[in-house]
């Protein structure tokens, strides 16, 4: 899973859960997340600390600008764009996937199998993993429609893996392929002989 | 996965492109024998002391010589098989091997020392009667051949005529033999049968007759057998019918007749019913022979007779005495005498236990001066004769002079089994040679018994099992730890041997073989070999070694026999002992016996084969197993009625089950009739089916069902576009071949027929026009190969045929030829190979899955094996993306020989008849023996050693680069460990 998805689940859920997990964790890291607002005040502090020296301030004061999450909480709109870029993911990678197809070709060598169980082995890792991801999805108010264009992009994609498979002939599809299996027809006659001795 | 299989199948092909022996492979599981066939003529050279050698001439038209401390060869010359290369006569001096070919058609001079040809000449016309060695004041330069018209005289040193005459009244007069004594003359003597003698005397220098004469001899039939020349010019005549000795001084000038000496008279009795012959020595061709000579009165009676002024009386008589020889060294000359050892019995019992004597004891030879008769003192030499082997035919000796002046000697004993024996005093043999093996008429692999630890392992699951199941699992745990014990210590028995032999050096490790110790080995690569020989020998070769485990003789065989080699029980049920039946057939009475033995060991098996009073047509090994899992031979008889071996019970009630479903077929050539019968429940038989091919068009040369231990392992194959084409797998179809018998280039043709042998349906048939054989053939899973003439183009053809059911099996359990509506489709394709051939086989594998070759042996006594990837009939002309895919080669009209597809390298196998192939437990690979004068033992890898390391294998680096790699993980985890401790403390 990509991280940039994995830190906006985690800010979406943080917001979802309301500011005091938030304002908790803030305290305790430092002051001036506290005095958020009066950002002068506290520029004109940082410009005396840094000019009188450590003693005077706490521990884990930092004189950067903390980020400010509290931008994103407000777009809501955000929150279902990144939902959207984690339901439309597999469908994305389809094209990729087919150009990689072409460039390999249909010779077996350790390249091209290479390509094919990575190819089948992704979606099918997603899909296994759905649960995961419906759960990421929860914020989201189209979450239905979004897990659905996610397994059909997994299906697309493991689709297009078996196809590749089958254009590389390694799927037993016809009947030469079961040709090894078939068993010596049992005799029911006896016979011998030959020219007169 | 088709895919997959395609890109096996294409390594493979690449493999079996270069299939040929690395130089240091030779000989490492390969191995060649060479003969030369029943001697005919020995001479020892014994001029030069330096070089002794033993120049021999055999039956199978061959000129060799052997070394006589060992029995190798020095050299051989191959003339010729058949009529054309016979070798009439050899005579032998110097160095000079001089031979009359092919009826008197050549004469040659071949160089002792190295095989070389001195000269060659070629004959008048005319069948050859007698040759000799002329010489003239005690040197010898001549060569007089006698033919039945003419006489000549060749220059010894370069065969150049020295002339030649035309023998007069030759059309009367049946001239026969050629003598001299060192003289100005030469005498030819003729017989007109039944009337007079004629003696023609030629003057040496100019050929000019100097005198010709008749005498009357009206008991006369034939000078060859009964007449020889003794003393000075004096020709002795025996005769069984007035029981006397004759006698005629050749060169004297007055009419005198015959004289005649009553056998009476020198106290000798003929017996009864036998036809003296005469034995006569002359040590020097450029003098007179001896005086002293043998007259043979029965077949263990023989006399020495001098012949002083005219007086013959006997010199000392040898009763028993088997055969008598003269030998001459320096100016002495012995004869040599083989009686049984133990006189005193057999002389009481009188020739009687002639028959046996020689076989079941031993037999001495003797020397005795020839002027003299007195026995020469400690000339005794004993032979121990092998009880399973022949009789004493022929007795070559070697006599030198010793230090003391005493004479020694050594002698080379022919037995009828074919087998020569050198030995020296006092009974020492030296070698032997078994030149029966120079004659194979067939021979079958037989696996090896299990060792005892191997046995005891297969107890536990076999009968030993059932009696346990009884005891509860304790027991069977029991057992089974106790096995595995048993195989713990036999493994630490086997690295204690390898420990101590690799202490020694590699040349005194020497893996002796002994029929005791003969144990399969690990992929059954070893096996017995089988063999049959057409003298009636059988012999069991360790294949491994190519060394002689036993022999055994049959007497009685004839010579014309046929045989046929049956593997009733193999080595697989171990408290049974395996079980071969040779079945013997007489060509003359058509009466058949059966000699049961077990092939490991060559005893005769107490089981006691039926007795077959009437002629036997044809046998049939069946599938069906006795309660003794020894499977059923039918023998079927002149009347068509079948005889059961083993007919026990449970036997005769498995036929009557399975009667109906037993079927057989007879090919009668000579009236050119294929008649199909089945079995029924009385064990007599009906007949269903009869196919006649006319003989005045064409006759049947040869008649080819698939092998019975023959697997397939793919029903069908893989087309370009992954669909099958099933293979028409027909296990009784029959692959019949005639040759027209109107043998015109315009009008000759070759026609093959594929017949059912169930229902006598033929399944297909082509000609081939304008071909000739001899056609060799090979029919295996759904293809024929032939080999054939091309007489228009004058070029050696391979054709194959290949039958496929079609994209749809018709039935994919069972197969019944009864119930086959669809013939198959047939496949045939043609190709120029650019040898003829003497033989063709295929290779066998365990199951089928290794690709097949192809194993011909060429006259030139290489064997080629010749992948049959080339002989497929769907070689496409134009190379297209499917077949391609499929990869078949496109088609190419010649066939390539390669020299690395020579299995053989240099060992070349004269005169090839016959190839056998067996399966081993490996599956990739296939035991090949190549018979014909010689034997060869090779392995094949058709699709190369898949399934094992190969032999290059490089152990050392790869357990090297394992152990390495492993201690460089111990030390690097090592180091990892401290420094993620030494990281913690700072």
């Amino acid at each position: 899973m990509a991280s940039p998805g994995g830190h906006g689940g985690g800010a979406v859920s943080t917001r979802g859960g309301g500011g005091t997990r938030r304002m908790k964790w803030a305290l305790e890291l430092s002051l001036g997340n506290t005095r958020q607002f009066p950002v002068p005040s506290c520029r004109s502090r940082g410009d005396r600390q840094s000019s009188q020296g450590d003693t005077l301030y706490p521990i884990g004061y930092s004189d950067k600008p903390v980020p400010d999450t509290s931008v994103q909480e407000a777009d809501r709109n955000l929150v279902e764009k990144r939902c959207w870029d984690v339901a439309l993911g597999p469908l994305k990678q389809i094209p990729m996937n087919l150009f990689i197809m072409y460039m390999s070709g249909n010779t077996i060598s350790i390249f091209p199998i290479m390509m094919v169980c990575m190819m089948a082995w992704r979606p099918i890792q997603a899909l296994m993993s759905l649960s995961a991801t419906f759960k990421l999805l929860e914020s989201s108010s189209q979450q239905w429609l979004q897990g659905i264009v996610y397994l059909i992009g997994n299906l697309l994609g493991s689709a297009l893996a078996i196809y590749k498979c089958q254009s590389m002939g390694l799927l037993p599809t016809h009947s030469s392929d079961w040709l090894a299996f078939i068993e010596p027809p049992q005799r029911m006659e006896i016979m011998g002989g030959g020219m007169v001795l | 996965m088709a895919n997959l299989r395609t890109c096996l199948a294409f390594l493979f092909l690449c493999c079996s492109l270069c299939d040929a022996v690395y130089e240091d492979q030779v000989g490492k599981f390969d191995w060649r024998q060479q003969y030369v066939g029943k001697v005919l003529f020995a001479h020892f050279e014994s001029h030069s002391q330096a070089s002794k050698k033993l120049i021999l001439a055999t039956d199978k038209n061959i000129v060799a010589s052997l070394n006589p401390r060992t029995g190798d060869l020095f050299w051989r010359q191959v003339d010729k098989a058949g009529p054309e290369g016979h070798i009439d006569t050899l005579l032998f001096h110097g160095q000079d091997a001089v031979v009359v070919t092919g009826n008197g058609r050549l004469l040659r001079s071949w160089e002792s020392s190295v095989g070389a040809l001195n000269w060659e000449m070629l004959l008048d016309p005319g069948s050859f009667l007698a040759a000799v060695l002329v010489g003239t004041q005690d040197s010898v330069k001549f060569v007089a051949v006698l033919k039945k018209a003419t006489v000549s005289l060749h220059y010894l040193s370069n065969g150049h005529q020295k002339w030649t005459e035309t023998l007069p009244d030759s059309d009367t007069v049946h001239y026969q033999a050629v003598y001299s004594s060192g003289g100005s003359q030469l005498f030819v003597l003729g017989v007109v049968p039944h009337s007079h003698l004629s003696i023609i005397t030629f003057n040496i220098e100019d050929g000019e007759i100097t005198s010709q004469r008749s005498v009357d001899a009206p008991w006369l039939s034939s000078i060859q057998a009964r007449c020889t020349v003794v003393g000075q010019g004096v020709l002795i005549c025996a005769d069984a019918s007035t029981l006397s000795l004759y006698m005629l001084p050749l060169s004297s000038e007055e009419p005198v007749g015959l004289q005649q000496v009553p056998l009476q008279s020198l106290d000798l009795d003929l017996a009864l019913g036998f036809q003296p012959v005469l034995l006569t020595t002359q040590p020097n061709p450029a003098r007179p022979p001896l005086a002293q000579f043998f007259l043979q009165l029965g077949p263990d009676h023989h006399v020495l007779l001098q012949l002083s002024d005219g007086h013959l009386s006997p010199l000392r008589d040898f009763q028993p005495a088997f055969l008598v020889s003269f030998a001459t060294t320096g100016e002495k000359t012995v004869a040599a005498v083989l009686s049984p050892k133990n006189e005193t019995v057999s002389s009481k019992e009188g020739w009687l236990v002639f028959d046996h004597v020689c076989n079941e004891q031993a037999c001495s030879v003797s020397l005795y001066s020839a002027d003299s008769g007195r026995r020469l003192l400690d000339t005794t030499v004993t032979i121990h004769l092998d009880p399973n082997g022949g009789k004493p035919e022929k007795l070559y000796v070697h006599a030198f002079l010793k230090k003391d002046d005493s004479v020694g000697y050594r002698v080379l004993v022919q037995t009828e089994d074919h087998t020569i024996t050198f030995l020296q005093q006092p009974g020492r043999i030296v070698w032997t040679r078994e030149e029966a093996l120079a004659d194979v008429v067939t021979m079958e692999m037989v696996d090896l018994p299990l060792t005892g630890t191997q046995a005891e392992l297969e107890g536990e699951f076999g009968k030993k099992a059932a009696g346990l199941a009884g005891y509860g699992l304790a027991a069977m745990v029991l057992k089974r730890l106790s096995s595995q014990l048993i195989l713990l210590q036999a493994w630490i028995a086997h690295l204690w041997k390898l420990f101590y032999d690799a202490r020694k050096p590699r040349s005194q490790v020497k893996n002796e073989v002994t029929i005791e110790t003969l144990a399969r080995d690990e992929f059954n690569l070893q096996k017995m070999m089988v063999m049959v020989t057409a003298s009636g020998k059988l012999f069991g070769i360790d294949s491994k070694s190519g060394m002689v485990l036993w022999k055994h003789y049959l007497r009685n065989v004839q010579p014309n026999a046929v045989f046929k080699l049956m593997v009733q029980r193999t080595t697989a049920h171990f408290p049974h002992p395996p079980q071969c039946t040779l079945l013997i057939k007489d060509k003359e009475t058509g009466l058949a016996a059966l000699h049961v033995f077990n092939p490991i060991f060559g005893k005769k098996s107490h089981v006691t084969p039926p007795t077959l009073s009437r002629p036997v047509l044809q046998s049939l090994l069946l599938p069906l197993m006795d309660q003794d899992y020894s499977k059923v031979l039918l023998l079927i008889d002149d009347e068509y009625k079948v005889t059961a071996f083993p007919s026990t019970k449970n036997v005769l009630q498995q036929l009557q089950e399975m009667a109906s479903a037993i079927y057989f077929f007879l090919v009668d050539a000579s009236q050119g009739k294929l008649s199909g019968f089945r079995l029924r429940k009385d064990l007599s038989t009906e007949l269903i089916w009869e196919v006649v091919i006319p003989p005045e068009v064409q006759k049947i040369v040869a008649v080819k069902g698939k092998r019975a231990n023959e697997h397939v392992h793919s029903q069908g194959r893989v087309m370009g576009d992954r669909s099958v084409l099933y293979k028409y797998l027909n296990p009784n179809l029959l692959a019949v071949v005639t040759e027209s018998v109107d043998t015109h280039q315009e009008r000759s043709f070759v026609g093959v027929f594929l017949i059912d042998g169930v229902t006598g349906r033929i399944i297909h048939e082509a000609v081939q026009r304008k071909a000739r054989g001899p056609i060799h053939l090979v029919h295996s899973e759904n293809w024929v190969v032939y080999e054939y003439w091309n007489a228009k183009s004058r070029r050696n053809e391979f054709s194959v045929l290949e039958l496929f059911e079609g994209t749809e099996l018709y039935n994919s359990t069972v197969f019944s030829s009864l119930d086959r509506p669809h013939l198959p489709q047939v496949l045939q394709q043609s190709y120029i190979f650019p040898s003829s051939i003497s033989t063709m086989e295929a290779t066998l594998t365990e199951k089928g899955i290794t690709s097949r070759h192809l194993l011909v042996g060429l006259p030139s006594g290489a064997i080629l094996s010749l992948p049959k990837m080339f002989l497929d009939p769907r070689r496409p002309e134009m190379a297209t993306e499917q077949s391609r895919e499929e990869n078949l080669i496109p088609y190419a009209p010649e066939m390539p020989i390669r020299t690395e597809w020579f299995i053989n390298y240099n060992q070349s196998v004269t005169r090839v008849r016959g190839i056998y192939t067996a399966p081993s437990g490996l599956e990739s690979t296939c035991l090949v023996v190549a018979y014909g004068l010689d034997i060869f033992q090779t392995r094949v890898y058709p699709s190369k050693q898949f399934d094992v390391l190969k032999d290059d294998y490089d152990y050392v680096l790869i357990s090297s680069v394992l152990f390495g790699l492993f201690f460089a993980t111990m030390i690097s985890k090592r180091l990892a460990q401290v420094k993620l401790l030494n990281r913690a403390w700072r």
